[in-house]
């Protein structure tokens, strides 16, 4: 599929109008990060040695514009080797007034939660997220058509993404994870079996994600419901003859709304998940359907200040089932899942120092996650920043608490162009 | 005789009070009068930004971008896009404003690294914007009936005749106490503002560094915002300026801003 993304990138450069140049930027990054926890079951000691080079190219013209984004790194906390990834390589263009495409490698958002995704069931990237990477890194990309369709009533985005991109996850080589075979938080360390990498469902066309939004103002708010035909993007089944994890399919019905009041901004979002390979939860292999909801609150509490909040609940249908198949010994979710989320924003010496912390909190697992990062711009090009992710919990197989041994501080400096 | 005095005192406090009331008439005419010059020239605009952040130190940075802005009703509501080119990390970036006159804006921005719509809680009208010495208030302008203006006097900058006015704000407010502006008696553009704090300390100092006539309309095409207590300076440069060029209001919506209108924005 790179490849064929490179293809068609080096297709669409030519092919493109002549009129308007190529414009070229990037930056140098260099990223390391070390482990706070010298019990951690994973083969490296850091968390990130690495040296990134994205170079951004753009090109436009009277029908269409391209836009690739191009990462070669060297990654010495893995397998230490050099490699590339295309992050973004799309062709974007307009049909007659109300029609709008996006085509190729892209990163998608949608839906209204900071760091909390309801509705938008687009590949993350968890591994950088935890680990120190730019913001950016949270998205992975996926190659995807996107249309959207501009109405006066609203406007309706379709994405179609044929073969199916999962979120990646830690896979014990770098972070460890709970294996709920093993009953333990793994790594690679205790043996190549606990490098983590489940099947993807077969590249079929049935098996390709379809994702659908419908957007319209509602007095100051705006308002969006939403449509998700693909599968979790964890692998939180079990195939139960090759006792590997599976990517179990999944439908997901949403709506959210957001907009300025109280001197901030307010957002609500809410989503059924439908499990479709176990609509009862009668299988044990497979996640129950679950109801999810959220509220979140941001404002600007000082000058440079801003403060926000979110409280996330999940609640699992079929639940006293799903309770009855665990096995004894291991902590057992509740009924209705509580996340509570923080993040606070200071900037400082005309917005060049950037103070950020984000907490997450769920009192009903009894796990967090905490983030920080000071940033401090140099000069327009050069930005060196400081940061940590921390995590803890009460018991080992919860969301955060099975990261309990990836706490990490890291380096980063980066040097734009 | 008694009497005669109660009169005369009345009559004359009645003459003072409408003479007063006078200057402040057309003071407070002169004020919209620049407002409109300034920040509503022509039905809409646009423009290449280039900024220069300088801090106390010395040292500089720099902000590059193309500004779009539509005057949906002359003295009212407008709607700003900003493209944002340099520095690398911030490079197509987009930014929109609708401000509302008499009421709170509204802000978005989108972030195309990880394709995110954000809005942003628009509070603060005195923060800064993009880290310069000038608020999102000096970008849009504060509108001239929230403050009370006393004409001052006549005087001349740089060999100009200006006039010289007071405003202070009608209700209490963080940005200042206190503001003298001079007003260039052609033109009516500002061609410099003081902002003194409720202590009466000079806090910031605008200039109108160059003045240019664009499609026939006198333009500042260089502008500075000095912070007297940061010690810092924001010099900021137009070029590439042209109004009244049918920018629809469709640009300043999300479809948009997602997608720069490449008419306007190269």
């Amino acid at each position: 599929m790179k490849k064929i993304a490179l293809v068609v990138a080096g297709l669409l450069f030519s092919a493109a109008p002549s009129r308007g140049e190529v414009s070229l930027d990037g930056f140098l990054q260099g990223l390391y990060g070390a482990r706070l926890d010298s019990h951690n079951p994973t083969s490296t000691e850091q968390t990130a040695s690495e040296t990134r080079m994205q170079l951004r190219a753009e090109h436009f013209g009277d029908k269409g514009e391209f836009f690739g984004r191009l990462d070669f790194f060297w990654d010495g906390a893995d397998t230490a080797d050099y490699d590339w990834e295309l992050r973004e390589g799309y062709l974007k263009f307009r049909l007659g007034s109300s029609f709008d495409f996006k085509i190729g490698r892209q990163v998608l958002t949608w839906g209204t939660g900071d760091l909390i995704f309801i509705n938008d069931v687009f590949a993350k990237d968890y591994r950088s997220f935890f680990v120190g990477r730019d913001d950016q890194y949270l998205k992975a990309p996926q190659n995807a058509i996107r249309a959207e369709y501009y109405h006066n009533i609203g406007s309706l985005a379709v994405v179609w993404t044929p073969r199916f991109e999962p979120n990646r996850l830690p896979t014990g080589r770098r972070l460890s994870y709970y294996s709920p075979m093993a009953g333990d938080i793994v790594g690679t360390e205790m043996g190549d079996e606990f490098f983590f990498d489940p099947p993807l469902p077969e590249a079929e066309l049935k098996n390709g994600e379809v994702a659908a939004r419908f957007q319209r103002r509602l007095g100051g708010f705006a308002s969006a419901v939403y449509f998700y035909r693909g599968f979790y993007k964890n692998p939180l089944g079990m195939d139960l003859d090759n006792m590997v994890p599976i990517y179990p399919r999944l439908n997901v019905y949403g709506a959210s709304i957001r907009g300025a009041i109280w001197g901030g901004i307010l957002w609500a979002e809410g989503g059924y998940f439908d499990s479709r390979d176990d609509r009862c939860g009668e299988k044990p292999n497979v996640p129950n359907s679950s109801i999810t909801g959220m509220v979140g609150f941001e404002r600007q509490v000082a000058t440079d200040l801003t403060v926000n909040g979110q409280w996330q609940l999940d609640y699992m249908t079929d639940y006293d089932q799903f309770a009855a198949q665990q096995p004894e010994g291991v902590y057992v979710r509740d009924e209705v899942r509580h996340l509570l989320t923080s993040r606070i924003t200071k900037r400082l010496n005309m917005e060049t120092i950037t103070l950020s912390g984000f907490l997450f909190y769920s009192p009903s697992d009894e796990d967090l996650y905490f983030r920080f990062s000071t940033e401090y711009k140099y000069t327009d090009e050069i930005t060196l920043a400081l940061g940590g992710n921390i995590f803890d919990g009460k018991y080992e197989n919860t969301e955060f608490g099975q990261f309990a041994l990836n706490d990490n501080v890291y380096v980063k400096v980066t040097y734009g162009f | 005789m008694r009497k005669v005095t109660t009169y005369l005192i009345l009559v004359f406090t009645a003459v003072l009070a409408s003479t007063a009331m006078a200057a402040s008439e057309d003071a407070t005419e002169i004020m919209k009068k620049s407002h409109l010059a300034y920040y509503y020239a022509g039905n809409d605009g646009l423009a290449e930004v280039g900024m220069t952040l300088i801090d106390k130190k010395g040292k500089e940075r720099s902000r590059q971008f193309s500004m779009l802005r539509l005057d949906v009703e002359e003295g009212g509501n407008q709607k700003y896009y900003t493209y944002f080119k340099k520095p690398s990390d911030v490079s197509r970036l987009t930014f929109m404003v609708h401000k509302t006159s008499g009421g709170n804006d509204a802000r978005w921005i989108y972030v195309p690294a990880v394709d995110l719509v954000k809005p942003i809680s628009a509070d603060d009208k005195n923060s800064s914007f993009v880290g310069s010495d000038f608020s999102y208030e000096d970008v849009s302008g504060r509108h001239w009936m929230e403050d009370n203006h006393t004409f001052v006097k006549d005087s001349a900058l740089a060999g100009a005749p200006v006039y010289v006015i007071e405003s202070v704000p009608k209700e209490s407010y963080k940005g200042f106490s206190r503001k003298l502006s001079y007003i260039d008696k052609t033109t009516l553009l500002p061609m410099k503002e003081e902002y003194y704090d409720k202590k009466g300390n000079l806090i910031r100092v605008f200039k109108a560094e160059k003045v240019e006539v664009i499609d026939g309309i006198a333009t500042v095409t260089v502008r500075s915002m000095e912070d007297v207590k940061k010690g810092s300076r924001t010099v900021v440069s137009f070029s590439s300026i042209s109004y009244n060029i049918g920018i629809e209001e469709d640009v300043f919506t999300e479809r948009y801003l997602k997608s720069p209108p490449r008419k306007f924005i190269k």
